[in-house]
């Protein structure tokens, strides 16, 4: 009998190698969790138990036999269900992509596949990756496993639900403007955004192509570390990929650590600015030299992104016309089917964007909205860059509050999209940054703290928020899954 | 915020048919965005460099050498309607 509660990565690959369990149970342990949560979290679009359990067996062949490949081989992950899985649907939780099925393989998903990995199944998100509460999904949101009164954050919040619950070890997200670091915090996970680049983005259904990327959530910052370990590198296939050398920072106490003053002030509540003020506290305490230092520009980061985003999204989702793939509304013309499939296929948000987008890239008001929002995003880059100078990793909270309950946010677009405040400026910089969970606020949801490091600083981020995440020693789950109902 | 606002006419642009409803809702929420968004009118930036790839590196393309990829069935399969290996729509015009 294989005990998963809470269970890493890095533990069950132990517990492989020394052949406390096979990757069989590991697996059929993995599924008896999902079938005791799925009726009420609906993390899971789609289980693979099949295919999963078949592998697992000839996984654990090819260990007796050959030994094992790496750290992730035998071990149950799940995958967003914006990338492509061969010979499974990629729905994007749309009614778009309802009978979409993917031919190939995304990068990612090849290069977990050649590690050894187990797929567990799709996970739920908002529609196209656009929302912070999986309320976007044509499926029907995610619950959150600390309390399905409240939304597990989003876009990827399948994948930060399935992670807390403990129905699959690991998960991979994707992150545009903080759709793995808000979920991640809300389900006191931990979520981790690479530098832009360094992960390839070839099989994820295109958002927003210069903010777009996929990254890990999981329990540890060690067991995100193995996942991007396997998924990082360059690939021909995206031509944004990078081919460049890491960087490397202090990852003990002699770590400058910068507090971002324009995120620990208006619209972050007053209890996750104290947990972020006890985290800081606790590093002091070991040594750390810790400032205050200013980002200006990241006050007018959530503008910037809601002109960028939309815009490019509105150019990616064209292709969504009724002709090449997904659903397809009869017209006499190809225009009108165009129209009649685009209105009948895409939920609310994504139509709130793409009109947005398309608005904002119109003739006339091209360099207003599109041009006036690039120059900006290059003065965010500008400053960070310039803090860094004097700092090695920021902290902040990662979101302004803790999770929030259904509907709280729906009637106001502009307030749903305030809970990105503090996670979009990594996206329009291209900087690495990670989630990770802190403790618990007074109605039992996690706290989370976010830190941010210099372009391909990615390896060193991950080992210092390990290393804080040993001194904070938060190892909480959700009570109410710790057992079998 | 713009005076010439048309909600109908971006509605078109987008090939998103709408109902009168949806019209009039989208047209009020835009306007909140927009306005929310218009702070960043008011800032100088002149004429500073613009932001595309975040870390300020070109586009590579790869090797063009033939690689194996999808086949043309594999490529069509997903497609709604089609006809000897080419996708099948409507005519463009009545």
């Amino acid at each position: 009998m294989v005990e998963i509660n809470n269970i890493t990565i890095k533990k069950a690959h132990e517990g492989l190698k020394d052949k406390s369990f096979s990757s069989l149970e590991l697996t059929e342990e993995i599924f008896k969790v999902a079938a005791n949560s799925e009726s009420v979290l609906h993390a899971h679009l789609v289980l693979m138990h099949d295919e999963a359990v078949k592998k697992a067996k000839e996984t654990d062949s090819r260990i007796a036999k050959d030994g094992m490949i790496g750290e992730l081989d035998g071990i149950p992950l799940s995958i967003k269900d914006n990338m492509n899985l061969k010979g499974y649907g990629t729905t994007c939780s749309s009614k778009i992509l309802s009978n979409y099925i993917s031919p190939y393989d995304a990068t990612v998903v090849k290069r977990l596949r050649e590690n050894g990995t187990i797929f567990v199944g799709k996970t739920n998100l908002d529609e196209f990756a656009m929302g912070s509460s999986t309320e976007n999904s044509a499926y029907g949101p995610t619950k959150n496993p600390w309390d399905p009164d409240c939304v597990p954050g989003g876009s990827s919040g399948g994948s930060a639900a399935v992670v807390s619950v403990g129905s699959a070890l690991g998960s991979l997200g994707s992150d545009t403007g903080g759709s793995i670091r808000q979920p991640a915090s809300f389900c006191g996970v931990v979520g981790f955004k690479p530098t832009y680049g360094t992960v390839s983005r070839f099989g994820l259904i295109a958002f927003a192509s210069s903010l777009d990327q996929i990254g890990p959530i999981t329990k540890t910052s060690e067991d995100a570390k193995i996942i991007y370990n396997a998924i990082s590198g360059y690939d021909s296939k995206d031509a944004t990929s990078l081919n460049l050398k890491s960087a490397s920072l202090p990852e003990d106490s002699s770590a400058k650590v910068g507090i971002v003053k324009e995120l620990m002030g208006e619209g972050i509540a007053d209890d996750v600015k104290s947990e972020v003020e006890r985290v800081i506290k606790i590093l002091e305490e070991e040594g750390h030299q810790v400032s205050e230092v200013s980002l200006p520009m990241t006050k007018m980061a959530i503008s910037i992104y809601y002109l960028i985003a939309p815009a490019e999204c509105s150019a990616n989702l064209a292709r969504f016309d009724g002709v090449r793939f997904g659903l397809r509304k009869d017209g006499n013309t190809s225009y009108e089917m165009s129209d009649k499939t685009r209105a009948e296929g895409f939920g609310d948000e994504v139509k709130r964007r793409i009109l947005l987008g398309t608005y904002a890239l119109s003739a006339g008001y091209y360099d207003a909205y599109y041009g006036q929002a690039l120059k900006a995003r290059n003065q965010v880059v500008n400053e960070f860059k310039e803090v860094f100078k004097s700092v090695d990793y920021l902290i902040s909270p990662t979101t302004p509050s803790t999770a929030f309950k259904f509907g709280e946010k729906t009637t106001n677009p502009l307030e749903m999209y305030m809970s990105d405040l503090c996670t979009i400026p990594a996206n329009l910089a291209g900087l690495p940054a990670i989630s990770i969970p802190t403790g618990i606020d007074d109605n039992g949801m996690p706290f989370s703290i976010q830190l941010m490091s210099p372009e391909l600083t990615d390896i060193s981020l991950l080992n210092f928020s390990s290393y804080i995440e040993k001194i904070i020693a938060f190892d909480q789950v959700p009570s109410k899954w710790r057992k079998e109902p | 915020m713009p005076e010439d606002f048309d909600i109908q006419e971006i509605a078109k642009l987008a090939s998103i048919e709408l109902n009168k409803d949806e019209l009039k809702r989208l047209h009020k929420e835009l306007e909140i965005i927009l306005e929310h968004v218009e702070a960043l009118s008011n800032i100088k930036l002149g004429d500073s460099d613009i932001t595309i790839h975040p870390l300020g590196i070109d586009l590579t393309l790869r090797d063009d050498k033939v690689e194996e990829g999808l086949s043309h069935d594999e490529s069509i399969s997903n497609a709604p309607d089609r006809k000897d290996g080419y996708f099948k729509v409507p005519p463009s015009m009545d």
